[in-house]
């Protein structure tokens, strides 16, 4: 049943939208906004996957090339999405997180609503 | 600064705007392709034209250097720009290249003046904490501290089990990494190997402490390997432009699947990427953990905080 995997990511992705939208902790924001990424990992992997399949590897050149397609095996293409959005998402958060470091330097605080000279 | 407060607002809107989105993602989730549905075209065209056009056995690599190459040029500069930002963001006040020794200078003129420092009680504490992390008389592992220390740990680097451990394990990791991307047996080629190769240099920061590395992880040094790879990528994607008239087309010759130079262009690709990814994340993490504080006051942003 991978709609198990597709029910679980949206409730990650909500319970980083929810923690995201009610705390005023940058960290948390921060924690939550991975969590949303996080999710769309799952999501993107449970799509890919088809009933008994396998990895899209080829173990030895197959004789006839055309058949493969009809072969069980997992979508290469949301798995190479995947793969991308893990670094990018990893590089996104340490720039969040410089910010937050910087933010906190320079108010001493985390609390987003503190950080009063955000309001133009 | 106030760890232990933690402040929620609009907790009533913010789950009325979840709710709401989630009902809009449980009917987006009825109309998804599931686990007996066909695979989509572009994921079948994928898997056909992976052996015949491009030589290889790995169709995510496929798609990641080949069909959708030219996503993965902009994703990799997206990378490069948030490794710049963190850079920026991260920076000292001043960038300079050597040590003058002025802040020691002051300090012994501050003992000698003013021994009782003035200024507000939460920078004070500040840094405290901040001498206290610096390096003084703390022993370089934990096996030569003396039995019965009180106290945590304070060593710089890690027990002797710790850094015989990551002895051993540490060129098999680099060599497997290494070589799943050399043959183009991992999916994804150099974005895997990258992450192998920064856990490889996390692994000798966490078992051998700061000064073991920091002759080799240096951002001068680091950034200009990472730039090199930009280049390669660059290099690689335009003389398809140039030489075979589409940007990111193959112009190797191909050799048969399952060598070296099976892919073409993809594994050229895939070798700028391990030196961007492993690069990137190295700099990107080592700058956050040497994030310093400023303490000098900033008077044009003295009025922001009224």
């Amino acid at each position: 049943m991978i709609l198990v995997n597709h029910v679980a990511a949206a409730v990650v992705f909500c319970l980083g939208l929810y923690a995201v939208l009610t705390h005023r902790n940058l960290i948390k924001m921060v924690m939550g906004l991975s969590l949303m990424e996080a999710s769309t990992y799952l999501f993107m992997i449970s799509l890919a996957y088809r009933d008994k399949s396998t990895a899209p590897i080829f173990l030895s050149p197959p004789k006839n090339p055309e058949r493969l397609a009809h072969g069980n095996v997992a979508d290469p293409v949301l798995q190479n999405f995947c793969l991308t959005a893990i670094v990018i998402g990893v590089a996104v958060t340490a720039v969040f997180l410089s910010v937050v470091v910087r933010i906190a330097q320079h108010y001493r605080t985390l609390d987003a609503d503190r950080v009063r000279g955000m309001r133009g | 600064m106030s760890a232990d407060h933690q402040p929620r607002r609009h907790v009533a809107v913010g789950a009325l705007l979840t709710a709401g989105f989630a009902a809009l993602l449980v009917a987006g989730l009825a109309g998804l392709p599931r686990e007996h549905d066909p695979l989509p075209p572009i994921a079948r065209y994928a898997l056909e034209v992976a052996l015949p056009r491009w030589k290889l056995t790995e169709p995510v690599n496929e798609v990641v250097y080949g069909t959708r190459g030219f996503d993965t040029f902009g994703e990799t500069f997206l990378l490069l720009a948030a490794v710049l930002s963190v850079i920026v963001l991260t920076r000292p006040r001043e960038g300079r290249r050597g040590y003058f020794g002025e802040s020691a200078a002051g300090q012994e003129e501050q003992a000698e003046l003013d021994p009782i420092e003035t200024g507000p009680a939460e920078e004070q504490e500040a840094r405290r904490a901040e001498r206290g992390e610096s390096r003084g008389d703390r022993p370089s592992t934990p096996d030569s501290t003396p039995l019965g220390t009180p106290g945590p740990e304070t060593a710089e680097a890690m027990s002797v089990v710790v850094r015989g451990a990551v002895r051993t394990v540490l060129p098999v990791l680099a060599v497997a990494g290494l070589y799943l991307v050399t043959w183009g047996y991992s999916p994804g080629g150099g974005f895997p190997a990258g992450a192998v190769v920064t856990g490889v240099i996390l692994l000798v920061y966490a078992a051998y402490g700061r000064s073991r590395i920091a002759r080799a992880v240096k951002s001068e040094t680091l950034e200009g390997i990472e730039m090199a790879g930009a280049g390669l990528i660059l290099g690689t994607e335009l003389l398809g432009l140039i030489l075979r008239g589409s940007f990111s087309a193959n112009w190797l010759p191909l050799a048969p699947p399952q060598t070296i130079r099976s892919g073409g262009v993809v594994q050229l690709f895939s070798f700028g990427e391990l030196f961007e990814v492993a690069t990137g994340l190295t700099i990107v993490i080592f700058s956050l953990l040497s994030m310093g504080h400023d303490w000098s006051p900033d008077p044009e942003s003295e009025g922001d905080e009224e």
